[in-house]
């Protein structure tokens, strides 16, 4: 594939039409893919990269709950416990999680 | 960067061998084994060394490595089985290590790198490979997790992939041994082989140096070799999500539909619940309250004011509670099957955009949509906005999310008061909320906020799958069992609370024996009533639900069992039932316009303080002062809507 086309007309590889579409407001990792015309696998693989140089933030965020914790809790504790505000999801947690990733200014 | 100490080939780790000799002699090729972690490399290791391996820390180190003799094609080799890494550009000492291993020169210069490779994952894990066939070392990569990728319909083609790295690739299934052979036969050619020609890599930019350019380019090589080895049914899964989602993520379809989604959900819910409602409400108020009486009776209090706590409190309020319980599973379980299908991650991506446009924080909809949960988690989940202001704001919307606990009492007078739309009616309630989100939202942007910025959000779209039931089960039972947990104890305590402040007598009477009417419970209403009068509710009966749904909105419901089972029966077709009741109540407090009265109260109910709880969650990450500014507006934006909504309805009602 042509890393030209990548950028959406911008020079470079995947690495860099990744930033270029969250710069121009891509909402999902779908629409950069598409925007991109990268693989899915390729631009998760592109964000993880992204995020290991610090170009990119990414943010994982809960909206299951713990095991035992209370039954909407946005971020429970390690230990399964409802504990509002934590800093990571409970290990423990289920539901589907979502990753806010934003680009590092 | 961490420095590592090099050891000499075949020496033993300091590891817990104790000294033991390693099966590999002295001078024996070097194996490294290198890969991502979670790929499946150590239960490589073992299937490649069996018995013959020690595991312990690398010297100087406290990373742990494995290390062992492998006999490959009549000669025994020493393989390492190298901690997880993702790259030689280290992050921590386990990646560190790796790199001063890969990367020695010398008599420690190892003779083949095995890179361990996920089919799963394959762009992931191609990044290492890329980096060491940048060097003169000879690579092998090994494929794994072939299984896995299948069953998510990736399939990769060993030899394209082959081709397009430049350098042998063995599928393998370390766990069933199966494909080791290939991997004995690739790495033997390697031994004998010597040097690899390194990939060409273009050179750097004329501006020097650059980190990016030099990972953009391999991430450049990596897609060419995946597109050139993946097969195109994983495209074919993605366009058939995609194709889904040119209608649940459109811009103008996709709010649509989303709401479209919601009113089934609560229409389906007030439906399909009512019969079992209906059974569980004849138990709790037929044979469990003629046992609880029973049982008082039996110890001797049948004559004393416990009976009234037992029988008319707590009995009452908690079964009232159960009969949601059937509701509650419902609706738990439809929003549990929508999660689990995939459709909830478009929801959010069709609410982002909509708050976007309106100006207000793109990532404040995570904290709101929980606040539909439960306001008080959904107040701390503010702590993900990055900016001061966007989390003040952001919190001071939550109390206006309608949450679960409201959504009982909505059902209740829906049920009792537009039987024949009650769906429709709770579904209202959820838009008003939303509504007032925006609305709201606008006005403090417009007012106090006008600089706070927009935040881009991503998210992650799955693939849409059918939904599993026992997932779904599972999920609807922990937030059943949460809310239970969490209303159970509130009700009991605000049970026993108001049975006081009724059993007080304001003038005539003693403790415990006076009409409700008379007691300090009543009386506290009637000081607040005057102020709800504009809005066609101003009866005590109507006021001081709200004031125990300050408290919590889970006991609003028990604390009317309370009220009208100890009040005379309203009507002597249904003496003692509590929709017989709310309408005499609501009908005498709006002089007739009684749907505009009930109508104005479910607005009020939705805008004021949610609880103490949220309150206090406010106070915590807010301070006082916002939190004393929350209620202030709450309160405003309660009052003047349900005055609105009562003034104009009793026009039609």
């Amino acid at each position: 594939m042509s890393a030209a086309t990548h950028a959406g007309g911008r020079g470079g590889g995947p690495l860099t039409a990744v930033l270029a579409a969250f710069d121009a407001g891509a909402h999902s990792l779908d629409e950069v893919a598409r925007r991109c015309d990268l693989p899915l696998d390729t631009v998760r693989a592109s964000v993880d990269h992204l995020v290991r140089m610090g170009r990119l933030e990414a943010k994982e965020l809960a909206i299951g709950c713990p095991t035992s914790g209370c039954g909407s809790c946005a971020s429970g504790t390690d230990d399964g416990a409802a504990g509002c505000g934590s800093s990571a999801p409970s290990s423990r947690r289920s539901g589907p999680v979502l990753v806010a990733i934003s680009l590092r200014r | 960067m961490t420095t590592v100490p090099a050891v000499p080939r075949s020496a033993p780790a300091s590891c817990h061998d104790d000294g033991a000799p390693l099966a590999a002699p002295v001078g024996a090729p070097l194996v490294v084994l290198a890969g991502a972690p979670n790929v499946g490399k150590s239960t490589l290791f073992n299937a490649l060394t069996g018995a013959r391996r020690t595991v312990g820390n690398w010297p100087g180190t406290t990373v742990e490595v494995g290390r062992g003799g492998w006999l490959v094609e009549g000669r025994v080799a020493d393989v390492v089985d190298l901690p997880g890494s993702y790259s030689l550009d280290p992050l921590s000492p386990d990646e560190a290590l790796t790199r001063a291993v890969v990367l020695a020169e010398g008599p420690d210069r190892p003779d083949v790198v095995v890179v361990v490779a996920s089919a799963a994952h394959l762009a992931r894990s191609l990044y290492l490979v890329a980096q060491v066939r940048e060097t003169a070392l000879p690579v092998v990569v090994a494929l794994t997790m072939g299984d896995v990728a299948e069953r998510r319909g990736i399939q990769v083609d060993a030899g394209a992939l082959a081709a397009a790295l430049g350098c042998p690739v063995v599928a393998l299934d370390p766990r069933r041994r199966s494909g080791v052979d290939g991997l004995v036969e690739a790495v033997g050619a390697c031994l004998s082989g010597g040097v690899a020609v390194p990939r060409l890599v273009p050179p750097a930019p004329s501006q020097g140096p650059d980190e990016l350019a030099a990972a953009d380019e391999r991430f450049g090589w990596i897609d060419t070799a995946v597109t050139a080895s993946v097969s195109a049914q994983v495209m074919t899964r993605r366009t058939w999500s995609d194709r889904i989602d040119r209608f649940a993520a459109a811009p103008v379809l996709g709010p649509l539909l989303f709401l479209g989604v919601m009113w089934v959900v609560f229409q389906a819910t007030t439906t399909l619940a009512v019969p079992l409602q209906d059974a569980l409400d004849a138990l709790v108020s037929g044979p469990v309250s003629s046992a609880g009486g029973w049982l008082v009776d039996t110890v001797g209090l049948g004559q004393t004011p416990v009976r009234g706590l037992v029988v008319d409190g707590v009995i009452a309020g908690v079964g009232m509670l159960l009969t949601f319980v059937p509701l509650m599973a419902l609706m738990f379980l439809l929003l549990a099957l929508l999660e689990d299908s995939g459709y909830m991650a478009r929801a959010a991506v069709v609410t982002d955009r909509m708050m976007s446009r309106l100006g207000l924080p793109g990532r404040a909809f995570l904290p709101i949509v929980v606040g539909f949960g439960c306001n008080v988690p959904a107040v701390s989940a503010t702590r993900i906005l990055p900016n001061a202001r966007h989390r003040v704001l952001t919190a001071l919307l939550v109390p206006f999310t309608s949450c679960s606990a409201r959504l009982t009492v909505y059902v209740l007078l829906a049920t009792t008061f537009f039987p024949a739309h009650a769906g429709t009616v709770v579904f209202a309630m959820y838009l008003v909320s939303i509504l007032l989100v925006v609305l709201v939202g606008l006005g403090l942007r417009a007012t106090l906020w006008r600089t706070v910025g927009a935040d881009p959000l991503v998210i992650d779209l799955p693939p849409y799958q059918r939904p599993t039931v026992r997932l779904s089960l599972s999920v609807t039972w922990l937030r059943l069992q949460g809310f239970l947990r969490t209303a159970s104890g509130i009700i009991v305590a605000t049970v026993v609370v108001v049975w006081l402040l009724q059993s007080i007598p304001v003038g005539a009477g003693s403790f415990g024996d006076v009409p409700v009417s008379q007691s300090l419970y009543a009386e506290l209403s009637r000081a607040v009533a005057p102020l709800l009068s504009p809005a066609g509710f101003g009866q005590w009966e109507a006021v001081s639900a709200l004031l125990v749904g300050f408290v919590a909105k889970e006991a609003v419901i028990s604390s009317w069992a309370q009220t009208y089972a100890l009040a005379e029966p309203a009507s002597s077709h249904d003496p003692g039932a509590l929709g017989a009741q709310l309408h005499e109540t609501f009908t005498v407090a709006s002089g007739g316009h009684t749907g505009a009265a009930v109508a104005a109260f479910m607005v009020f109910l939705l805008a004021y303080t949610p609880c103490v709880a949220t309150l206090a969650a406010q106070r915590r990450e807010l301070g006082t002062r916002w939190t004393v500014f929350g209620v202030g507006l709450q309160l405003v934006v309660a009052w003047t809507l349900a005055v609105l909504v009562f003034q104009v309805g009793r026009v039609f009602w």
